[in-house]
């Protein structure tokens, strides 16, 4: 890939020649970053994060375990989450500095950073990850890629265009256990595989309609929406909008990043997509909640090769992915990797075998390849190739057709009505960055 | 007793002895319902099974009356072989040793039987209809009329611990879960549904010989249940017969029998019955079904048509069941392959949004309408435009429609 002008290597030029220019954010002695005095000032990666909810800021600490993170700016909607995010920041970097925005156009406008975390609600991903794209900024984006299948290819074609390092949060595959199964599979240590079960999890408790509240303070609610459609209050935007299509697609696609994308990964498919879906879901009828509470659908790819995809407890497996080779199955899921022969489990991949990307830490591999310009593990494409199998499923539940699906061209053939739900017209102002 | 001569013959139906017949029908399957002596309402249940039968357009269904409790059976002598299915609705006094026989000889030969709620009550000592039955309660049943059985870590299990057979706790909604899924009752039902109020038999112990169960509730302990994930619907098949055994469907005095108007007793019922006369489902799969989350009551026994299900779907407000809007949506999924169908429902979708139907439900339509409509929905959906409550749906569902 090539390699763009980085921040880093202005500040390089810039402090190499002596001219001297006076940078935003000034440049902090090394012995600010206190444990990280080893990292010279133009090796720190300068971080903001959009979005510092509780995933955010879990990926805030993951980051900052390593020396070269500086975040100097945080941004969310809620008040309480930059004043957390502030707090948590400052005391890791010993000072006082961190800038908080309610307004990510505002950060963008004002800061220069290397690279940005964003863990957002899904209808806000698209939108302001081409803004940030748009920027030449470098990402870290939560999983799902986006909430539909439009937006997650407005997202890769962003990435190309900038040219820009693009990790997702689907860590599993920086995790062995992942990684070995994937491997075994796709060298067909049980031989050719037809076949596949992925369990995500069962529905989470329905939420009933809670009363519409008053919105609490600091939170700015009409931002929090953004592109979807104007809705009063109802305390649902620190979790349960999880449950709600305006935002989410429930567990299907909260999941659809990590086993579809090890399940795509073992068959070598993972820029590939389906050319048939079929399946059916159960939605309920009590309450806000309104994504599917059972869902089950198989998609067919151009090989003859079959994904069932389904909530965990209606599949023998459970959670996870299973593989089925004409030799047996093996199925790997966060606690265990198994096999229908357990002697599969000690083979060796030989040289001329295929070796899959390998990674020890989802974070540090993004961190690599700021510096290498290289690919991360879980590129854009991919990500776009894992959610659109939950997407394509649920397209396939919420219109009850079987659907035939162009991977190439990301378009139902000859289906109309199927194609208006390959996207979500957003709420103005907002819409993606081209 | 002799109320229900009034009020057969207040319903236009002939009655000859104690042989109730209905007239004039042409369907395929002769069905006979026996009843008479039962410790819930069999006045009434009977007739509704009937209800449930005829109106599939398959069943030619007649009541039998019984003698009443207490007076000589002597001269009860079912003619069963004239009935492709015999329902019992009946618990009560044993039958005469002819009647038996010729019960166990119809079975054996490729009879079918529906055995409906308390059926499984009666006749505690008859060794043959325990075998047809799988599972019975009461009657001092204990530990000699054979195993407990119930569904545990994924399977049916026999427990042979000592214990007295039939007991439920109090009447609730309850979730019925089909376990086998392939079967000509159960195939393409939904995998989970509420069913309406109902008791819900446990502890049923019996031989449980060439048993198929083919749905599971759990028997809820807070509300007196056994705590055990019971049997609800099974088949058995004796000799060459087939038994279809349900359960539901409680009909005490006076009450309204919610749980023989529940949209999933109604449709197994039907299905079972014409699994038992013939080893085959032909019925189709009706529309407004349960799911797993909120019961459906068929007040007519059938279900509601579309404008039916628009008028309640109407008075949708958020905070009320969505069920009859979710409803609508299940039926257009159904007929989503038919370009001419889905035309259809986007013109009953259209007036619904030209009518007094609230706001919340109008704006759900439109969310229908966006990817299932046509260009036919452009005028009514800008029409939409002007009212501030449902301007932003209706600029939704035009920005797909108008995205081809």
């Amino acid at each position: 890939m090539e390699k763009r002008s980085t921040r880093r290597d202005f500040l390089k030029k810039t402090v190499a020649t002596g001219i001297g220019i006076t940078v935003f954010p000034q440049i902090l002695p090394a012995s600010t970053l206190g444990r990280s005095g080893a990292i010279a000032p133009n090796d720190r990666i300068a971080m903001a994060v959009i979005g510092s909810g509780s995933r955010g800021m879990s990926n805030v600490n993951w980051f900052n375990q390593n020396k070269e993170i500086q975040f100097i700016a945080a941004c969310d909607v809620d008040a309480n989450h930059r004043d957390r995010a502030k707090a948590v920041i400052d005391k890791h970097n010993k000072n006082s500095d961190l800038r908080t925005y309610p307004d990510y156009r505002e950060l963008l406008e004002k800061e220069k950073v290397d690279a940005m975390l964003i863990a957002l609600p899904d209808q806000w991903h698209a939108v302001i990850a081409t803004a940030v794209a748009s920027k030449g900024i470098d990402i870290f984006g939560e999983k799902p890629l986006a909430r539909t299948i439009r937006e997650g290819r407005a997202i890769v074609n962003a990435v190309e265009k900038n040219n820009i390092i693009w990790q997702t949060g689907s860590w599993q595959r920086s995790v062995a256990k992942f990684h070995r199964a994937c491997e075994l599979v796709i060298n067909k240590k049980i031989g050719e595989v037809k076949y596949a079960e992925v369990g995500l999890p069962d529905a989470h408790k329905l939420i009933g309609t809670p009363p519409v509240m008053q919105i609490p303070e600091g939170l700015d609610w009409n931002f929090w929406l953004g592109p979807a459609p104007t809705k009063p209050y109802r305390g649902v935007s620190h979790w349960d909008w999880r449950w709600i299509m305006d935002y989410s697609g429930g567990q299907l696609t909260d999941w659809a990043g990590h086993h579809i994308d090890i399940a795509h990964w073992g068959l070598g498919l993972d820029r590939n997509g389906p050319v048939e879906i079929e399946g059916k879901g159960v939605y309920p009828d009590e309450g806000i909640y309104d994504v599917p509470v059972e869902f089950d659908f198989t998609c067919k790819y151009e090989n003859g090769i079959k994904i069932r995809v389904a909530n965990r407890s209606r599949l023998p497996y459970d959670m996870g992915t299973t593989w089925y080779g004409e030799n047996g199955w093996i199925h790997v899921d966060r606690s265990k990797l198994i096999a229908e022969n357990p002697e599969v489990l000690k083979e060796t991949i030989g040289d001329n075998e295929i070796h899959l990307y390998k990674s020890y830490d989802h974070v540090r591999n993004f961190i690599e390849c700021l510096k290498s310009r290289k690919e991360t593990i879980t590129p854009a494409e991919i990500a776009h190739r894992s959610i659109s199998v939950g997407l394509l499923g649920e397209i396939a539940m919420l219109t009850g057709q079987k659907l035939s699906w162009d991977p190439e061209k990301e378009v139902f053939n000859d289906n109309n009505h199927a194609n208006r739900l390959l996207s979500r017209p957003m709420r103005s102002p907002w819409k993606l960055t081209e | 007793m002799r109320n229900i001569l009034k009020l057969l013959a207040g319903l236009s139906l002939v009655v000859t002895f104690l042989m109730v017949q209905s007239c004039g029908t042409t369907a395929e399957h002769k069905a006979l319902i026996i009843t008479g002596q039962n410790n819930h309402n069999w006045e009434k249940s009977s007739i509704i099974i009937k209800d449930i039968l005829d109106q599939t357009g398959i069943f030619e269904t007649e009541i039998l009356l019984s003698p009443p409790a207490g007076e000589s059976m002597s001269g009860f002598l079912p003619e069963f072989n004239k009935f492709e299915v015999v329902i019992l609705d009946y618990n009560g006094d044993p039958w005469p040793d002819k009647a038996k026989l010729d019960f166990v000889d119809y079975v054996k030969n490729g009879g079918g039987v529906v055995i409906y709620h308390a059926a499984d009550n009666a006749f505690p000592e008859w060794k043959e209809y325990n075998e047809m039955i799988g599972l019975g309660g009461w009657g001092n049943r204990n530990e000699k009329s054979g195993p407990y059985y119930y569904w545990k870590d994924g399977k049916m299990i026999k427990d042979t611990s000592p214990g007295k057979g039939g007991g439920h706790g109090a009447r609730h909604p309850f979730l019925v879960i089909n376990r086998d899924t392939e079967h000509p009752v159960t195939r393409g039902l939904p995998e989970k549904w509420m069913h309406s109020e109902d008791e819900l038999y446990s502890w049923l112990r019996g031989p449980a010989e060439n048993i198929n169960v083919l749905s599971t509730a759990y028997s809820d302990s807070t509300k007196g249940g056994s705590g055990r994930e019971e049997p609800v619907l099974f088949t058995i098949s004796y000799g060459k017969g087939r038994v279809f055994h349900t359960v539901l469907g409680h009909c005490g005095k006076g009450d309204d029998a919610p749980a023989m108007h529940g949209a999933g007793f109604i449709t197994t019922f039907q299905r079972g019955a014409e699994w038992a006369a013939t080893g085959n489902v032909t019925l189709a799969i009706p529309d407004n079904l349960p799911n797993s989350v909120s019961v459906v009551i068929w007040d007519k026994l059938s279900p509601l048509t579309v404008e039916e299900l628009l008028q309640k779907a109407g008075k949708y407000n958020i905070g009320m069941s969505r069920k009859y809007l979710a409803d609508l949506t299940e039926r257009i999924r159904r007929v989503s392959d038919d370009p001419g169908e889905l035309k259809k429902y986007e013109n009953k979708l259209l007036k619904f949004l030209d009518s007094d139907a609230t706001t919340d439900s109008k704006n759900y339509v439109m969310k229908e309408l966006s990817w299932m409509g046509t260009e036919t929905s452009i005028p009514v959906l800008e029409k939409l435009l002007k009212s501030e409550d449902t301007a932003e749906m209706a600029t939704f569902a035009l920005k797909r429609i108008k995205s081809e």
